[in-house]
């Protein structure tokens, strides 16, 4: 579609009246005097319009795609879902993932994390981990709040990682939601290989 | 995405045949690759001439391919802001000398890109104005974008890592 | 750079050595800007050579914010690039995500589906406003004008909030894919989105009445800084400050990718190049860039849901709903994620039109999962190098606001 090429107003020739500066002081002061009387209406009325939060104690709410802290999700039985393929190690792009695998006895979930540390303070957030994640099992939290005083400590374990399930319902769902947005498979749906 | 610079690559070929080693037009660049000793020559061609008028040295850069020879090479996109097309103009530069003549005459753009190449790289362009290091430190040590110089390697200045 | 940064340099004593009769002896006074400065937003160290108050020259020092963007993505494989060029520009870092994107994408030669296409645009187009927004009103704060700089910062808070909407985080977007979008349009994203944009309307109206004829902003901007057409294409600058200049280059009209050829917005040209030009070039593509998102919001409405993904298992990571239950799409998740996507050997160029001008990504490639070699071509740089010839022969407090449109993003200058 063929633009315009639309050459801007310049509005630089002032009357003397402007340079005076008077004509500005009071069409300031009426814009934010607007802007005053708003936002004071707002805050009467509880609707506020202003962005401004006082943080520790009024929190914002995220958007659902928000990307967080990523943890582990923690099945009931205390146990995390992850069966410490190692894809997330690999799709990390800076080397934050480090696990060490272990192999239960019994049914179920064979394969377990030993170990399972996350360096905060290489992480950025990317959520690629997520996406590679075979099995749901490490998901982006909400959690933002991560200041700490020294850099060890922000070497997450596994047990500072685990979160239940329950909690992390609202990233779960909002990753399903996806699904139904990718490209349908490529047969019809033929019953589950493995359940 | 549209071939828009073979008809400048086209004329360059007719006007200086001996300096041109090889062309392609690959996923539509138009794409020279020319005696490192012309390629001032080439660029002022490609300015110059009516049919190419290459006002523009959009970009300069360098590629280090580690185990061929000539090992490097210097890597200058044109552009043309009255005719609308492109040109990559690509010269190899041995590693030693691993120099070649610069650009700065013709376009002024070429200035702190080389300065760029000459810091990440170490090639040398003879006639710089003021070679000297643009995003690294006098005293670094080494040019860090060479294939050889190691991701991990720890510089005096920088400090410990934790 | 025509003359040598060799200041202080020794002047010869002219007239009669009587003391009395010698003009009196004065010396350039060499000032150091940076590299913290509260008024230059962004790590930058100017070395300003004055003669009182007039700039006799000044010399950049840039890459403060160095960290090996280039050698970085040189270690990983080419989707482990994506969240890095987050943090190139990160006041429009979907822009930086569009650019590695689509030339990962010219060598592969996908062509991603149009719904793909149209969410590339809108989130692109919202990352130029947040940009103009931060350009605008960062100069307006170093000016000494905080309330415009709040309306500024306000109207781009309302941006960022609908990146985060789409995206999941406010900067560090990491949303453009190669060979499609991570996730679509969330369901009450263009309700949000257009009561958004009405919003940053008012304030940009509210803007524009605050300064665009105020005597102090106007004495401050107009006639400085100029570059001249004919300068501009010598450095290769691009972007605002090229069309300021009254040069109407654009990349979405000079070569649309993308739907931009779909798509109906002006450009907006100045024609003096100086600082009150570039001003008004921001404002009105900032109009122009919202009226595009409205469109994208009509025409990805009509489109409706559906995959956001180019169907090409060589870089779709397989559909996670399949992968947790099929033993097929469970070894290609594991072959997608350890191997990377393998691009063809070859190189290749691909420029978009970012915030600042002609973002360029040239890329070579090996045959093989780990990119070759990934090069960036920052606008940042390439528009800062012209700033001694911009400032020489002005005042001091020129270089404040004629630095501030130039918009020198650290992470893209510096990488």
């Amino acid at each position: 579609m063929p633009g315009r090429v639309i050459k801007v107003k310049r509005r630089e020739n002032l009357g003397w009246l402007e340079r005076t500066y008077l004509p500005m002081i009071i069409a300031g002061l009426a814009v934010t005097a607007r802007h005053f009387f708003r936002n004071l209406r707002g805050f009467i009325t509880g609707n506020r319009t202003t962005f401004v939060v006082q943080y520790p104690e009024q929190q914002l709410d995220f958007p659902d795609s928000f990307r967080g802290q990523p943890v582990l999700v923690q099945l009931d039985n205390g146990q995390p879902r992850c069966v410490a393929c190692g894809l997330c190690e690999f799709a990390c792009p800076t080397d934050c993932i480090s696990i060490v695998p272990g192999e239960l006895e019994g049914h179920g979930i064979e394969r377990y994390p030993v170990a399972f540390d996350i360096d905060m303070s290489r992480c950025m957030f990317c959520g690629l981990c997520e996406e590679a994640c075979p099995e749901e099992a490490i998901v982006m939290s909400r959690e933002v709040e991560l200041g700490k005083f020294t850099r060890g400590e922000l070497i997450y374990e596994k047990k500072a990682l685990l979160v239940p399930e329950s909690k992390l319902k609202r990233r779960l769902d909002f990753l399903r939601s996806e699904y139904d947005r990718e490209h349908a498979p490529p047969t019809p749906s033929d019953a589950t290989d493995d359940a | 995405m549209e071939d828009h610079g073979s008809a400048a690559l086209g004329r360059l070929l007719a006007a200086m045949p001996e300096a041109i080693q090889a062309t392609h037009a690959d996923l539509g660049d138009a794409t020279a690759l020319v005696d490192p000793a012309a390629v001032v020559e080439v660029l002022r061609f490609l300015r110059d001439d009516a049919d190419c008028e290459f006002e523009m040295l959009t970009d300069l850069c360098a590629v280090d391919y580690l185990g061929e020879t000539p090992r490097f090479e210097v890597v200058y996109h044109l552009y043309s802001v009255t005719k609308n097309h492109r040109l990559r103009v690509k010269a190899r530069v041995a590693e030693d000398p691993c120099e070649i003549a610069t650009a700065c005459d013709l376009w002024p753009s070429a200035n702190w890109m080389e300065r760029e190449v000459w810091d990440l790289y170490g090639i040398r362009f003879t006639g710089h104005p003021e070679l000297k290091r643009l995003l690294l430190y006098e005293d670094f040590e080494g040019h860090p974008l060479r294939k050889d110089y190691p991701k991990e390697r720890r510089q005096p200045l920088v400090g410990p890592r934790n | 750079m025509s003359s040598e940064p060799t200041f202080l340099t020794e002047r010869p004593r002219e007239g009669p050595e009587d003391d009395l009769e010698r003009d009196l002896h004065t010396e350039h006074q060499i000032l150091n800007m940076g590299p913290s400065h509260p008024a230059t937003h962004g790590t930058v160290k100017f070395t300003v050579e004055l003669d009182g108050e007039t700039v006799v020259d000044l010399d950049v020092a840039v890459g403060y914010l160095h960290r090996g963007f280039e050698k970085e993505c040189e270690a990983g494989t080419w989707y482990q690039a994506i969240p890095y060029t987050d943090r190139l520009n990160y006041n429009s870092s979907i822009l930086s995500n569009l650019g590695y994107c689509m030339a990962v994408e010219k060598l592969l030669g996908l062509e991603t589906p149009e719904r793909c296409q149209w969410l590339r645009v809108m989130s692109s187009e919202l990352s130029r406003v947040a940009d103009h927004l931060t350009r605008c009103g960062a100069a307006c704060l170093e000016m000494q004008a905080m309330t415009p700089f709040i309306y500024g910062i306000e109207a781009r808070e309302l941006v960022w909030d609908l990146c985060e909407m789409l995206c999941g985080a406010r900067l560090t977007s990491n949303y453009i894919r190669i060979g499609g979008v991570k996730h679509g349009m969330p369901k009450d994203f263009a309700r949000t989105a257009r009561a958004n944009i009405a919003t940053i309307r008012t304030l940009l109206a509210d803007f524009d009445k605050v300064v665009t004829r105020n005597r102090i902003f106007v004495d401050r901007l107009k006639g400085t800084g100029i570059l001249s057409k004919e300068e501009c294409i010598r450095y290769a600058v691009t972007g605002p400050l090229l069309r300021a200049a009254g040069v109407p280059l654009d990349v979405r009209k000079a070569e649309p990718y993308l739907v931009y050829d779909q798509i109906d917005f002006d450009v907006p040209i100045g024609e003096v190049g100086d600082n009150y030009d570039r001003y008004l070039v921001c404002v009105e593509e900032m109009h122009q860039s919202l009226r595009i998102v409205e469109q994208c919001l009509e025409r990805l409405e009509d489109l409706g849901d559906g995959p956001v993904n180019v169907d090409d298992p060589r870089v779709r990571w397989p559909a996670k709903g399949r992968v947790f239950n099929h033993m097929e799409e469970l070894i290609q998740q594991f072959k997608a994620v350890t191997e990377g996507p393998r691009v063809p050997a070859g190189e290749g160029y691909l420029a978009i039109e970012s915030a600042n001008g002609e973002l360029g990504f040239y890329l070579v490639s090996d045959g093989s999962a780990v990119p070759w070699k990934v090069r960036c071509r920052p606008p940042s740089l390439i528009n800062l190098a012209p700033l001694p010839l911009m400032v020489r022969g002005a005042l001091l407090a020129d270089i404040i606001p004629t630095f501030d449109f130039v918009n020198m993003i650290g992470g893209e200058c510096d990488r």
